[in-house]
């Protein structure tokens, strides 16, 4: 039970840097990277009316995620967010996923990803919200509604990033311990696969989708 | 009855675990059930939508069942972590844990419970409306279960940090306290989030058109009832960087 919550590392030394690399991480990240290139390719390769297997799958997410980013965002401001938030999705769930197949490991059980992704939808719905309000009505919602409160509104935002990625961080996660854990007490009988199906397929679907759904919200708070 | 370091520091491991999934358990057992309750009532009013019903109760129960499963994630931590090369004070810090994590999960796991009942309630209304209502619903339970991450946040730095090798009762009183501060603390947003999810999506299954509206303001809402989770997360931040 040593191995719990070890990610395999390779630290390198550069002039004067410790640099600690979490290569399973890269790598199944890589994977999840060329797989979505690859898929992209097939869907749009041979657009055509009666539509090949990928080009439906790919139609079926781009038709359902410009739906609730338009009733988020609006249609105008829908163009310029709709390709961040359906690849974010697809991203997330190939990550969430991927751990079912036997040897690859879910890039978001290693909290950088997470941590990542949050901070990038935090940057971004905080540009989004300064490009739409301008910068002097930003920073006045912080002092509202009485100017003392600006430490808290700031933590507020801050919590955000910690809430949106710790929450799909300790799923994850905590779905892998809990299957190494219990894989270990019944001798990999019978429980597993059952339990692969439930974080894995289930709980990593529904978590990329409320990653993905928070995100959007944030942003259409945001812009408001 | 002599107590050697590294028993003490098991014996409080084990406390820990115990106090994580006891207290984690009860919150989403409740929330699950109100939406499975729910459902059962929004069935029989109109059993041809049965399977639509079924699928978001299962779903938002999924949701509702991660707050005790960071607690489950904690107790094995706790359970199966090394306790050997760790100074006195962890002690303190792994009871602290428990009660960050089991205690604050309370309050999320009713809190989540909510949303889901408000959609099955809300689905039997408006079927047409099914996938804002899922959308909102999921959006809806996964804020509420902030507080619950945040006791986790607080758990696994309690496990995790570094602590000094001298053990003073200041070190010990603050990282018990700040578990008992995430704890309780989460207790309350999460139940009150899970109401403003709830009677949001039940107003959006009377109120399609609305969604937008209705997301902002929910989310604002629950932004406010956020807010002394906010509160309990700095101070136990601050207790922790104390130590």
């Amino acid at each position: 039970m040593k191995e719990l919550g070890k990610i395999w590392t390779w630290v390198l030394d550069v002039g004067g840097y410790h640099l600690v690399f979490n290569v399973s991480t890269i790598i199944m990240t890589l994977i999840v990277m060329g797989f979505l290139i690859l898929f992209a390719h097939l869907a749009t390769k041979n657009k055509s009316l009666i539509p090949s297997t990928p080009q439906i799958i790919g139609e079926l997410f781009v038709a359902n995620f410009w739906k609730l980013t338009v009733d988020a965002l609006g249609e105008d401001m829908a163009k310029t967010y709709f390709p961040l938030i359906c690849a974010l999705f697809m991203f997330l769930w190939c990550c969430n996923v991927m751990g079912i197949i036997p040897g690859l490991e879910e890039p978001t059980k290693d909290l950088n990803t997470p941590l990542g992704l949050g901070i990038m939808g935090f940057v971004i719905a905080h540009y989004a919200g300064i490009k739409t309000k301008g910068f002097k009505k930003y920073i006045k919602e912080y002092f509202e509604p009485i100017f003392f409160m600006m430490p808290l509104n700031v933590v507020g935002e801050l919590a955000k990033v910690v809430s949106i990625s710790f929450r799909l961080y300790g799923n994850i996660m905590g779905g892998s311990i809990i299957i190494l854990v219990v894989s270990y007490l019944v001798y990999d009988v019978i429980i597993p696969p059952l339990l692969y199906g439930f974080f894995g397929l289930f709980v990593g679907t529904v978590q990329a989708f409320v990653f993905t759904m928070l995100t959007l919200v944030y942003i259409s708070v945001q812009v408001r | 009855m002599s107590w050697e370091k590294v028993e003490l520091l098991r014996a409080a491991s084990y406390l820990g675990a115990g106090i994580s999934i006891g207290f984690g358990a009860i919150g989403a057992g409740i929330g699950e059930g109100i939406a499975a309750g729910e459902a059962n009532h929004a069935l029989s009013y109109r059993p041809r939508f049965s399977s639509e019903i079924l699928t978001t109760m299962l779903v938002g129960q999924a949701i509702a069942e991660s707050a005790s499963i960071f607690a489950l994630v904690i107790a094995m931590l706790l359970l199966f972590g090394s306790v050997e090369s760790k100074p006195l004070v962890t002690v303190w810090a792994y009871i602290g844990a428990g009660l960050s994590m089991g205690i604050s999960a309370i309050g999320s796991g009713i809190g989540t419970g909510m949303p889901v009942a408000g959609a099955c309630k809300g689905i039997v209304r408006q079927p047409s409306a099914q996938s804002q209502i899922t959308s909102l619903m999921l959006v809806g339970s996964g804020v509420a279960q902030s507080t619950s991450v945040y006791g986790f946040l607080i758990a696994l730095l309690l496990l995790f940090k570094p602590l000094p090798d001298v053990t003073t009762f200041a070190s010990a009183g603050a990282l018990l306290g700040a578990g008992f501060a995430m704890g309780f603390g989460g207790i309350g947003p999460g139940i009150g989030e899970g109401i403003a999810a709830g009677y949001a999506v039940e107003g959006l299954a009377r109120n399609p058109e609305l969604t937008t509206v209705m997301t902002r303001t929910m989310l604002v809402g629950q932004a406010v009832a956020e807010s002394t989770g906010i509160y309990s997360l700095v101070v136990s931040l601050l207790l922790i960087l104390n130590v």
